[in-house]
């Protein structure tokens, strides 16, 4: 992806440039779409999870916009998902205004506690932007079983469905693939901008990109708000398509999911976390299914993984996937279909 | 970092700071502490412990007294892991949880020999070994995680550490979490009672012996610790590996050595608050959570990496804790913390201690 804007594109590889996909992650999302008709994936019972896995694919990408661009990690970002989660249930309840209205006012709640926390931690260091959300996250989740007028606490929030229940799942795999592919659209948008280039430049140095004039703060809070709303809006998404909310969605065990899945992917990539969390869940459910006699052994194997990936391979997925491209890079099939 | 270094020393040049000193009283000084930040936290602390005693009763001040010193040594084990290595612990509370979960294993014999054979010597010491094994256990554990995490991150590590060991230690919770609840259950272990005593009263109020001997352990390895850091070589290195590494290096310390003795301190004091606090809190795969949680906040409350600091640090969020908890209810005391922790870093991001212990911040 090295010569992304040196080569003038026409027509249908034009198009394919404004949505920010290569032609071979284009094919990758046309696999997805025609997957739920081919056998071993037509059941509705794997296309739950395969929705699951977009959902939390999505809000990988959303994670690894703060977390790779500019270094920040939200550890509270569960608790910002499950707060658009939240909003958007609750006025959607209240007042029966239309669910993707509703959603915008999650994704909106979400953002302004992103601005909010922003503000106060992302003028120090990193650190304490990680400390922050995570006291944050906590919070939440503790309001939400306290305010029991609010949430019904541990009995869990009934939540309108998109379509009437007992509707096959396929009618929400499109609309999730819809979900997954404006939040890709919005951040590759950004980060291929002025604005993207000075979050890079932050990530990587904070004091040099100080010196050559950005303004560090600012740019941090605009990244981190733009994570955080988009984080509301799958939360939305996730709580009119699961019919029920508890607050057990905001535990910080939720983020270390994201995280370790952004992480496998790749941090700084943002697709790496969306093609990793298939894998993924798939795995976990596996675990989970054929090892119960063995509790909690899926997420003994995510912490090693996590350890290892840290160590041995910061990269993650993204990284092997680019040396194999750049193996293969004089070979011109591969080269067009990854620019 | 550089930064930092040029601030401070255009701040308050060493002469400034004679200068105010020779020029004060002992009555200027002591307002002038009372007026600062630590000052006004630390009076407030106070004054809120006696009003609440008075008007909720004493037991406030016991359970601040019992739990803040245990607090104090978490928070201490992770301050040093941030001045020393730079490693922001979030494993922590499961090095807690190890702590507690070995003195249950060790107590169960020691028990029922107790039982069985009442008023021996080992009613007495019993405890304390199940303590010990707790505290060595947890050092061990700390030494095997240097060694196999940590030092390979650090030969391998590019950029970025602050932020991988962040993420390490995550995961190395999660796999102790999921650990203990594979080998041993997700059941709580815990015991009825360390030392099989009747309550002394002070006060007015009924305390256990347990409590006593945890408050009277965590003051004894607080005194033990300053000894050790200030007094013995061991400490003496650590101390000048935290203050420059490389400058440690240069005058021929053994820098690999005191990341092991750092990491097994630190670990240690966990697994002695762990093992300490057994009959209040029974191991069981999360437990170390809450721990963590306030640990984490006096870190916050007192400044990154300030060791001392964190003595009245733990002091001051048990009280704060207990006040919510008795006059808000249950559950609130993860919600108010927030607050306090959003109001400290608008106004004191460095801690109410204005903390200058060199940290070496690499994002």
């Amino acid at each position: 992806m090295a010569n992304e804007y040196d080569v003038q594109k026409k027509g249908i590889a034009k198009f394919l440039d404004y949505l920010c996909l290569t032609p071979l992650g284009a094919i990758g999302f046309l696999i997805l779409m025609i997957i739920p008709f081919f056998p071993p994936f037509n059941q509705d019972y794997l296309l739950r999870w395969f929705i699951l896995a977009a959902i939390m694919g999505a809000g990988a990408m959303a994670f690894d916009f703060s977390a790779g661009y500019i270094a920040v990690v939200n550890f509270g970002f569960a608790a910002f998902v499950g707060l658009g989660a939240y909003t958007s249930a609750i006025v959607a309840n209240h007042w029966s205004i239309p669910l993707p209205l509703a959603m915008l006012c999650g994704a909106f709640t979400s953002a302004l506690l992103g601005l909010f926390t922003g503000a106060i931690s992302l003028r120090m260091r990193g650190m304490f932007a990680i400390c922050l959300t995570w006291f944050i996250g906590i919070a939440l989740m503790g309001l939400a079983i306290k305010m029991v007028w609010l949430t019904r606490g541990m009995l869990g929030l009934q939540t309108p469905y998109f379509f009437p229940p007992g509707v096959s799942n396929l009618y929400y795999w499109y609309p999730v693939l819809g979900v997954s592919l404006v939040t890709w659209f919005i951040l590759k948008r950004i980060a291929r901008s002025h604005l993207g280039l000075a979050f890079k430049a932050i990530g990587q140095n904070m004091d040099a990109a100080k010196t050559s004039g950005i303004n560090p703060t600012r740019y941090r809070i605009i990244n981190f708000t733009v994570s955080s709303a988009l984080a509301g809006w799958i939360g939305a998404f996730y709580a009119h398509f699961i019919g029920i909310l508890t607050p057990d969605f905001m535990h910080t065990a939720k983020t270390v999911e994201f995280l370790v899945i952004a992480y496998i992917g790749g941090r700084g990539t943002l697709w790496g976390g969306f093609a990793v969390a298939f894998p993924f869940i798939w795995f976990t459910e596996m675990l989970r299914s054929n090892f119960d006699y063995l509790p909690g052994i899926n997420l003994l194997i995510y912490g090693l993984i996590l350890i290892l990936i840290m160590i041995y391979y910061a990269g993650g997925m993204a990284q092997f996937f680019q040396y194999l491209v750049d193996k293969y890079k004089d070979n011109p099939t591969v080269r067009w279909l990854t620019t | 970092m550089a930064n930092a270094a040029t601030e401070s020393a255009i701040g308050e040049s060493a002469i400034d700071k004679i200068d105010q000193t020779i020029g004060e009283s002992w009555i200027q000084k002591v307002t002038g502490w009372v007026f600062s930040a630590g000052g006004i936290t630390i009076c407030l602390t106070i004054l809120v412990a006696i009003v609440a005693s008075i008007h909720k009763g004493p037991y406030i001040l016991v359970n601040t007294v019992i739990t803040g010193g245990m607090w104090a040594l978490m928070a201490i084990g992770l301050a040093l892991l941030f001045s020393v290595m730079n490693i922001a612990g979030f494993a922590h509370g499961e090095y807690f949880m190890a702590g507690s979960l070995t003195a249950y294993y060790v107590m169960q014999p020691i028990g029922k020999y107790n039982l069985d054979n009442p008023g021996t010597f080992m009613a007495y010491v019993g405890p304390l070994i199940a303590i010990l094994a707790g505290t060595l256990m947890c050092a061990f554990l700390g030494i095997i995680t240097e060694r196999l995490v940590f030092k390979q991150l650090r030969k391998r590590n590019r950029e970025g550490w602050l932020l991988n060991c962040f993420l390490i230690t995550i995961g190395l919770s999660v796999i102790m979490q999921n650990g203990h609840q594979l080998i041993f259950g997700a059941d709580f272990k815990g015991i009825l009672g360390y030392w099989d005593f009747p309550s002394v009263p002070i006060l007015g109020v009924y305390i256990s012996m347990d409590r006593i001997c945890a408050f009277f352990i965590a003051i004894l390895t607080m005194i033990g610790f300053y000894m050790f850091m200030m007094f013995s070589t061991a400490g003496k290195t650590i101390r000048a590996v935290s203050q420059d590494e490389d400058g440690a290096r240069m005058v021929g310390i053994s820098v690999d050595t005191v990341h092991i003795m750092t990491f097994a301190l630190s670990c240690g004091l966990a697994g002695l608050a762990g093992a300490s606090l057994l009959f209040m809190f029974p191991a069981y795969p999360t437990v170390g959570v809450m721990p963590l949680y306030n640990s984490w906040f006096i870190i916050i409350l007192v400044g990154f990496g300030n060791v001392a600091g964190s003595i009245p640090g733990g002091f001051m969020i048990a009280l704060f804790q207990v006040v919510t908890r008795s006059y808000l209810g249950e559950g609130w005391e993860a919600v108010v913390p927030v607050l306090l922790i959003s109001f400290i870093l608008i106004f004191k991001p460095s801690g109410i201690f204005a903390t200058k212990v060199r940290t070496v911040w690499d994002e």
